[in-house]
Formats: C-alpha cells, sequence, structure tokens
C-alpha cells in the first residue's frame, strides 16, 4: 500500500478546517479507502471531540512521533464507519515537540497502512503550519467568502507553492442568498482572487454545529447540504474528477422572480 | 425584492465589489513587503559587487524600497570614493 497524504490548511482559525478534515475523512472511507485522519494542532487538540472519540485516546501523534508507542496504538478506529481512524493530538505538548524529520518518518509508516492520511494543519504559518506540510502528497486550502480568509489562503497558498505543492481550493460557508444580494463574494470572486483550481463549495449549514454538538459524522446525515458537498469533494478527490462541481443555490420566491424580471436584482 | 429596489434607487453598491477591491490591492501589496533580514542579506551582496569596482562609502549607503501607485521600484543610493583599476 502506498497511501497518499493530503494536508488541510487555510492561514486563518475559524473557517471549518476541522470540520472539513473529519468530513473529507469520514467521506474518503466511506468510499471504501482506508483513511488515517491525524490531527497535527499540537495543544489545542479538536478533531477528537469533533469526532466523537475524545473517550478512547490513550496515545497520540506525538507518542508516534517521539517513539512512544506504534502507529497502530495511536490510531482509534471510529466504530460507526469502517476504515475510519484518529491519530489525534497531544494536548499537553506545545508545536515545539514534532521536528520534520519525526513527521517524515511517521509519514512513511501511515503511507504503508492507509490510503489516505489526511492532516489537519493548525492556524497560522509557523511550526506546526511547517510540520503539517513536510510530508504532504497534496494540499487542500479552505477559505470563506471573507477578506480576512481569502488574504490569509492567498499567503498560505504562496507558501505551499514554495514547497512544490499544487493547493486545491474550497470555499467553505457560502451563503447563496447573500451572494446573490451582493453581500457576500461568490466562489467565482474568490476563485479569480486566489486564482487556483477548485475542488468544492460548502454552503454555510446548520447542521454542522449540531453533529459536532454529538459527534456525529456530518456526512452520515442524509439531510445536511454541507455533509453532501463534502462527500462529492471526497469522490472527486477519490479519483473521480469529472464529477461536476455543485454550485449552492439560493431558491427564489415569486417574489424575486418577479424583481428579477424587472431587472431589480 | 426590497433592497434590490433600495439599491437602484440610491444608486448604492455591492458591498463585496468593494470587499474584492481591496483583496485584489491588498495581495499585489503583500507580495511587495520585504522582510528587514532579507534587506540587508540584498545590501551586503550588492556591496560586495560593487567593491570589486569601486571604493565606496558604506556609512553613507542606502537600500530601499519605494512604492508608488503603479510601480514599485528597488533603490541603492551609494557615494563612490574610488574607482579601483582592474589588474590584468
Amino acid at each position: 500500500m502506498q497511501g497518499k497524504i493530503i494536508v488541510v490548511t487555510s492561514g486563518k482559525g475559524g473557517v471549518g478546517k476541522t470540520t472539513a478534515t473529519s468530513s473529507i475523512g469520514a467521506a474518503l472511507a466511506l468510499e471504501g479507502n482506508r483513511v488515517a485522519i491525524v490531527d497535527m494542532d499540537i495543544g489545542l487538540r479538536n478533531l477528537d471531540v469533533v469526532m466523537g472519540l475524545e473517550n478512547r485516546i490513550v496515545f497520540n501523534i506525538v507518542d508516534v512521533v517521539l517513539d512512544r508507542c506504534k502507529v497502530e496504538q495511536a490510531a482509534i478506529r471510529d466504530r460507526r464507519i469502517e476504515n475510519l481512524f484518529l491519530i489525534p493530538a497531544s494536548q499537553s505538548d506545545n508545536k515545539d515537540v514534532l521536528t520534520s524529520a519525526g513527521v517524515e518518518r511517521v509519514a512513511k509508516q501511515l503511507r504503508s497502512r492507509f490510503d489516505y492520511i489526511i492532516m489537519d494543519s493548525p492556524a497560522g504559518i509557523e511550526r506546526g503550519f511547517e510540520n503539517s506540510v513536510v510530508a504532504a502528497d497534496e494540499a487542500l486550502v479552505i477559505c470563506t467568502p471573507d477578506v480576512s480568509a481569502v488574504r490569509d489562503a492567498d499567503r498560505v497558498i504562496g507558501l505551499l507553492y514554495a514547497r512544490s505543492l499544487n493547493p486545491k481550493l474550497i470555499v467553505n460557508r457560502i451563503e447563496p442568498a447573500r451572494v446573490m444580494r451582493g453581500e457576500m463574494l461568490s466562489h467565482d470572486d474568490v476563485m479569480e482572487v486566489l486564482s487556483i483550481d477548485l475542488l468544492g463549495l460548502v454552503p454555510m449549514d446548520e447542521k454542522v454545529l449540531i453533529s459536532s454538538n454529538t459527534g456525529a459524522p456530518l456526512v452520515l446525515q442524509n439531510d445536511s447540504k454541507a455533509g453532501a458537498a463534502f462527500r462529492r469533494i471526497a469522490r472527486r478527490l477519490n479519483g473521480e474528477d469529472d464529477l461536476p462541481i455543485e454550485m449552492p443555490v439560493y431558491k427564489t420566491s415569486m417574489w424575486q422572480k418577479i424583481s428579477k424580471t424587472f431587472g431589480l436584482k | 425584492m426590497l433592497s434590490g429596489l433600495l439599491k437602484r434607487f440610491t444608486g448604492k453598491k455591492n458591498s463585496k465589489d468593494a470587499a474584492k477591491k481591496r483583496l485584489q490591492f491588498s495581495l499585489i501589496y503583500d507580495k511587495l513587503e520585504v522582510n528587514d533580514t532579507t534587506l540587508t542579506d540584498l545590501q551586503q551582496d550588492i556591496v560586495d559587487v560593487i567593491s570589486k569596482y569601486f571604493e565606496i562609502d558604506k556609512d553613507a549607503l542606502e537600500l530601499k524600497v519605494k512604492r508608488d501607485d503603479d510601480v514599485s521600484a528597488l533603490v541603492f543610493n551609494t557615494p563612490i570614493l574610488h574607482v579601483k583599476r582592474k589588474r590584468a
């Protein structure tokens, strides 16, 4: 087995990196892959609670890198989704305990055991970011349609290019109604500013918070628009390049249709 | 619909257009920003090269990145004390 390491980055915090990582990982596992999600946010771990696995942590990624345990011992198996594993971050260390060389050594082991290894990078562009991208084969950049997230995404894209990674963009939390009213950057605007390839568009979805409340996988909620979007993103990552990118749409009411006809929008 | 009407009559522009324009400008400027170590290294390299041909006043020289609305320039300004004779 020669797995692929995909790093999920954003620069800015709070744009949905952790949700994206867990959802894409879960969706890739549902497609029949053996998947490990690695929380690289040392000292501020979150993936365990989002995935509902916080009570089962014994070892973490720092233990693996520092050779205190084996990969198998640190990887927590998800009970709802087959072939999905989480290697949690350590909560007590800081980001300097990991070295690039150590991460690369573990990356080799992970590649031989999993089809996909999804690394959740911490916010920022410091050591934690470096450690997350050092072994990556592919990179995803998550961005919300606001000026600070786009600017930070641009910075991160520059850093990824410098490491010969060709990142793909996911625009998260799109609110089609606000895009239509001209209150929010559209995905076309974001793509034009950042000029990188698009992997997927994820609409704003109240279900994201609800599923993280209980630690249930978003991609298993049938009525979640964001969950469905992440499943499509995973299929595209998994080789279905021709799967079209679905645009979040705003259901227009009668009045809006009439006003549009008269050119008021 | 109401907002559409309002916009039409007040001639107010979409806020997202402002966001896009501001982003495009700031990203260009962000990339022109040079950090101090880079400038110091660059200055040392330039001095080394020029010193092969000229004797310059190292205390009086200055290196700056100048930015105008549409162009940026690297300005290196130094007094020349002597021209060094090249030996054959």
